[in-house]
């Protein structure tokens, strides 16, 4: 034990002797372990972000469209389309929705032309939109039966839409879809999963059926799924919509795009960690390199300690334990950077910081294994050396 | 074979080269007991450089049998080769060869490294060494603050630190300046006692004139070997 720690002390003294030769030769290990920290950590903290993101809107809602079937100028679903989806016991709940085309809207009545060249999208959705889609509303109230026993005319607008027409929240305001004038009574939350729908105005489908004679039959469904079986579920929707065949409806998980973002991002963490990792091979030969240097500047000293009484092995042990000491210090130091670059980026961009230990303990551990690697032909040279080569006796 | 030399070279022989050999020693035999003050004498090339390497440890017989306290050296492993060497040998050099980023106190500690000591037993132990040669005020100084006088006395301490038998001196004084020659020959002096033998190479007839027994070598062979008694022994 006490000679573990006579080596370590000769192995220190010999770094410390050298001190900017040995920060120089830190820095393979401390750019590549940083550059495996970073490009790892950062991806999955930019997943963890989406990820986070993803849980928030939950991976569990399926879009199904009615699809344009042969012969059929404007494709919609059967009226009773949510009682059929509903019945799948993987269903959570459906809201139907039905997409009016030639509706002009806009919030007065000079600004018809300009809204006629730059159409806003009008819908006509059921009491169950906002549960489905999971959002909220900003300000006001959804659509309520009230509004359409009275033949009223209500809109909920949204957030986008709301900007662009100026609206301030509790306002009392109309806007004109289709020539009628339609009050607003409530703004919806931003849709992150259908941000088109954030410039949209949306009806009930019976206002839409008595003014735009649309019927009550949808042509977008949004379905929330057990979240187990999504999948399942989009499989089996076109089926239990049963429009005569399956083609005929086209069927979507909205997060399948974000995902598909995060899985590119895989990618990307893989070629820079792969580029990290062979600034770790560079790092290694560098340490070789000048540890051989070392050796050859060092000979003398090597000859005096041989004289001494230190063995061969004991030699080797000593530039081994310093190649190991560059490559632990530059290891922790390359960590440490690596973890501050995540840190810092993270903060930047807004994201949860996602820094696994295990991943700190794994380029520290690999920078030791490269310097291990880097030591063996200096060590040895150094064992080799004849010390009264190097004394130069007589 | 037993023996109660400290030191004992029978039909030596050290040959270089393979297809051209180089009888660097030729049979050579000869003992050092405790207590003597040994110089070894010679012109260039006369092999006593490669006598000082075998009687150092560092090098090997090719021919013959060396003995030290009873050992036959070619039976043991480098690894304890290099222990008995720590523990027989101390070395001092034309060139002092001290490591030059250790300060003097911390060279003198390296002959202890690997003893199972502590360190607080391992400057103390160097301490009193450099105490013992006049040197203990400059233990934090390194080699380069150093004279080259005090630096070949750092050396002699780091020599005498483990207390070995045998102290192997290589132009100890070549060096120096006659001052400085002067007092490290005294000190050499001192070292030697009924426990310890002290051999010096030298060029140097002084150096050699102030030893006890002189050998004197040439084309790899024992010349003569002579008592000296106005010398120290």
């Amino acid at each position: 034990m006490s000679s573990v720690r006579d080596l370590l002390g000769v192995a220190f003294a010999g770094l410390t002797a050298k001190l900017t030769r040995t920060l120089l030769i830190m820095l393979g290990p401390i750019i590549g372990v940083s550059a495996i920290v970073a490009a790892v950590g950062l991806t999955e903290s930019a997943k963890g972000d989406l990820q986070q993101t993803l849980a928030e809107l939950g991976t569990n809602l399926i879009k199904a469209e009615a699809a344009s079937s042969f012969g059929t100028q404007t494709p919609s679903f059967p009226e009773d389309v949510v009682v059929r989806v509903e019945a799948l016991n993987t269903v959570e709940k459906a809201s139907a929705l039905i997409n009016i085309s030639g509706v002009v809207t806009s919030p007065y009545a000079a600004a018809s032309s300009y809204y006629t060249a730059f159409p806003i999208p009008v819908i006509a959705a059921d009491s169950a939109f906002l549960e489905v889609m999971d959002v909220g509303l900003v300000s006001g109230r959804w659509i309520n039966s009230f509004d359409d026993s009275t033949a009223g005319r209500a809109a909920v607008i949204g957030s986008g839409l709301a900007d662009e027409f100026a609206y301030i929240a509790g306002a009392e305001r109309t806007i004109l879809v289709g020539g009628f004038k339609y009050g607003v009574v409530g703004v919806m939350e931003r849709i992150t999963l259908e941000p088109n729908l954030d410039n949209a105005v949306v009806i009930s489908p019976q206002a839409a059926d008595r003014d735009f004679d649309t019927g009550i039959k949808a042509t977008t469904l949004y379905v929330r799924s057990d979240p187990d079986h999504t999948l399942l579920t989009e499989e089996a929707l076109p089926v239990a919509i049963n429009l005569g065949s399956s083609e005929e409806v086209n069927t979507s998980v909205p997060t399948d795009a974000l995902e598909s973002a995060a899985a590119a991002d895989t990618t990307l963490q893989a070629i820079v960690a792969l580029m990290g990792g062979l600034a770790l091979v560079v790092g290694g030969v560098g340490i070789a390199n000048v540890m051989s240097i070392s050796v050859i500047q060092r000979s003398a000293e090597i000859g005096i300690r041989r004289a001494l009484g230190h063995g061969r092995g004991l030699i080797a042990w000593q530039f081994m334990l310093e190649s190991i000491v560059v490559g632990l210090m530059g290891g922790i130091a390359g960590a440490g950077v690596g973890a501050l670059v995540v840190a810092f980026v993270s903060r930047t961009k807004g994201w949860v910081v996602v820094l696994q230990p295990s991943l700190l303990v794994l380029g520290v551990v690999a920078a030791m294994a490269v310097s291990v690697v880097a030591g063996l032909y200096p060590s040895t040279k150094a064992a080799r050396l004849e010390p009264l080569e190097t004394l130069r006796l007589g | 074979m037993t023996t109660d030399h400290l030191l004992e070279l029978d039909g030596v022989s050290r040959i270089y080269g393979e297809e051209v050999k180089v009888h660097a020693l030729d049979k050579v035999s000869f003992s050092i007991d405790a207590g003597e003050f040994i110089s070894i004498v010679g012109p260039s090339g006369s092999g006593k450089s490669t006598m000082l390497g075998l009687l150092g440890l560092l090098d090997l017989p090719s021919l013959g049998e060396l003995r030290v306290t009873g050992k036959a050296v070619t039976e043991l492993t480098d690894a304890e080769r290099s222990r008995l060497r720590g523990d027989v040998v101390g070395f001092v050099f034309q060139q002092f060869h001290l490591i030059p980023y250790l300060d003097a106190r911390r060279n003198v500690e390296t002959a202890l490294l690997y003893r199972g000591l502590t360190a607080a037993r391992r400057r103390e132990m160097a301490m009193d060494a450099l105490d013992r040669i006049g040197l203990a005020e400059r233990a934090g100084h390194r080699p380069v603050q150093l004279s080259g006088g005090e630096q070949q006395r750092v050396a002699i301490a780091r020599a005498i630190v483990t207390d070995p038998l045998l102290i192997l001196a290589d132009e100890p004084t070549g060096a120096l300046d006659s001052t400085n020659a002067a007092n490290v020959m005294e000190i050499f002096r001192g070292l030697h006692s009924h426990e310890r033998a002290v051999a010096i190479v030298t060029h140097d007839p002084a150096v050699a004139a102030s030893a006890g027994r002189r050998i004197t070598m040439r084309d790899g062979q024992i010349v003569a070997d002579d008592l000296i008694p106005e010398g120290v022994s």
